[in-house]
């Protein structure tokens, strides 16, 4: 029992995480009615966040949309990602791939929000029928390796995601 | 008469709103030509820091490690970086017509070419230019081709020659042979021009 009230409280407090952040829903929201998607819904998404993540990240939350069809160029992401982030965010990193030769390959933006000692990031991947959004807070040892090599970084992160995504 | 002066005082205040946007337009951080080239790029990345994240990233660079700390204080004082970086699926798909004309942009009376590699064997080809104001160093474009590859770095703000190599390795700039740097350098001061 003493279990399952942890637990129950564990779940809780990811989920109010979740509904206290205005600019996360923002860009979820935008995706959503900008290209006629819903995010999928994944029970105890918020539970398995909290203990299943990388090395120097905490405060992770994650919108996935299947069967996304809308277009995946970097600049109609960008206006839809932009249109929904307020002041504070900086646009960082933009990586896009092509799927042999069709315009429509794989693009990741990359948002940074620095204030004090902390980085929050907001990784939007869009592909031609998968979008994610994951929002992130950094440690100092995990920024100062996105510093080095920013490029790099982004595209481990855009393999690690699709990895996952096979999985 | 009362219309006219109204008008005047609108056109005169669109002006004036209109000067800073103006002064910003002159100050191309990605010329038009390199957005061009992520059309035909398999794979673009690009990496944008504006004065606020670089000033704020310099205080993650350690105090205690002597190189952390020169490219800290380096960093505070520069208003902006910009990478582009482009992966090409074969050889040819961009001309050395479109590098040269993208070279040529910094062939004016405001820039310098300062390092330029020529590998015959490779295939690639480093330039370097910077733009002097006042005397004064206020920014660097490095421009590297390679066959499959074009990476585009726009640095602006005051920094000298040899600080270049500092900053190589760090925010997606190519790491550079300081050697090279700082041969080039003692020629950009003698005012020699490739």
């Amino acid at each position: 029992m003493k279990t399952l009230r942890v637990f129950l409280l564990l779940f809780c407090a990811t989920t109010l995480a979740f509904a206290g952040d205005n600019e996360f829903r923002g860009v979820v929201h935008a995706i959503e009615g900008h290209y006629g998607v819903r995010h999928m819904h994944i029970p105890l998404l918020g539970f398995a966040l909290f203990f299943v993540r990388p090395e120097g990240v905490s405060g992770l939350k994650l919108a996935v949309f299947e069967d996304f069809h809308g277009p995946t160029a970097p600049e109609d992401v960008s206006r839809v990602v932009e249109s929904s982030l307020g002041a504070g965010w900086y646009p960082f990193i933009r990586v896009h791939s092509k799927n042999d030769g069709n315009d429509d390959g794989e693009t990741t933006l990359i948002y940074a929000n620095p204030s004090g000692g902390k980085l929050r990031m907001m990784i939007v991947n869009v592909e031609p029928s998968e979008a994610t959004v994951v929002e992130l807070k950094l440690s100092e040892h995990a920024i100062k390796q996105w510093l080095k090599e920013p490029g790099e970084k982004a595209e481990d992160q855009s393999a690690h995601r699709r990895h996952h995504a096979d999985d | 008469m009362k219309i006219k002066t109204r008008t005047n005082a609108t056109l005169w205040l669109v002006v004036l709103l209109a000067l800073p946007m103006l002064a910003r337009a002159q100050d191309v951080k990605i010329p038009p030509d390199v957005e061009k080239l992520s059309a035909r790029a398999k794979e673009t990345v690009e990496v944008t820091m504006d004065g606020p994240m670089l000033r704020w990233a310099s205080k993650f660079l350690s105090a205690e490690d002597p190189e952390e700390a020169k490219c800290a204080k380096l960093v505070a004082n520069l208003k902006g970086i910009y990478v582009r970086s482009f992966e090409f699926d074969k050889d040819g798909a961009y001309s050395a017509a479109e590098v040269e004309a993208l070279r040529s942009q910094f062939r004016s009376p405001a820039w310098s070419r300062v390092v330029g590699v020529r590998s015959e064997r490779d295939g690639d080809n480093v330039d370097i230019f910077f733009k002097l104001e006042n005397d004064k160093m206020a920014g660097i474009v490095i421009i590297s081709a390679e066959a499959r590859e074009l990476t585009f770095v726009n640095i602006v703000g005051p920094l000298e020659v040899e600080q270049l190599a500092d900053l190589g390795g760090e925010f997606g700039i190519p790491k550079l042979n300081p050697k090279d740097l700082s041969k080039s350098s003692s020629k950009a001061q003698r005012g020699d021009r490739r």
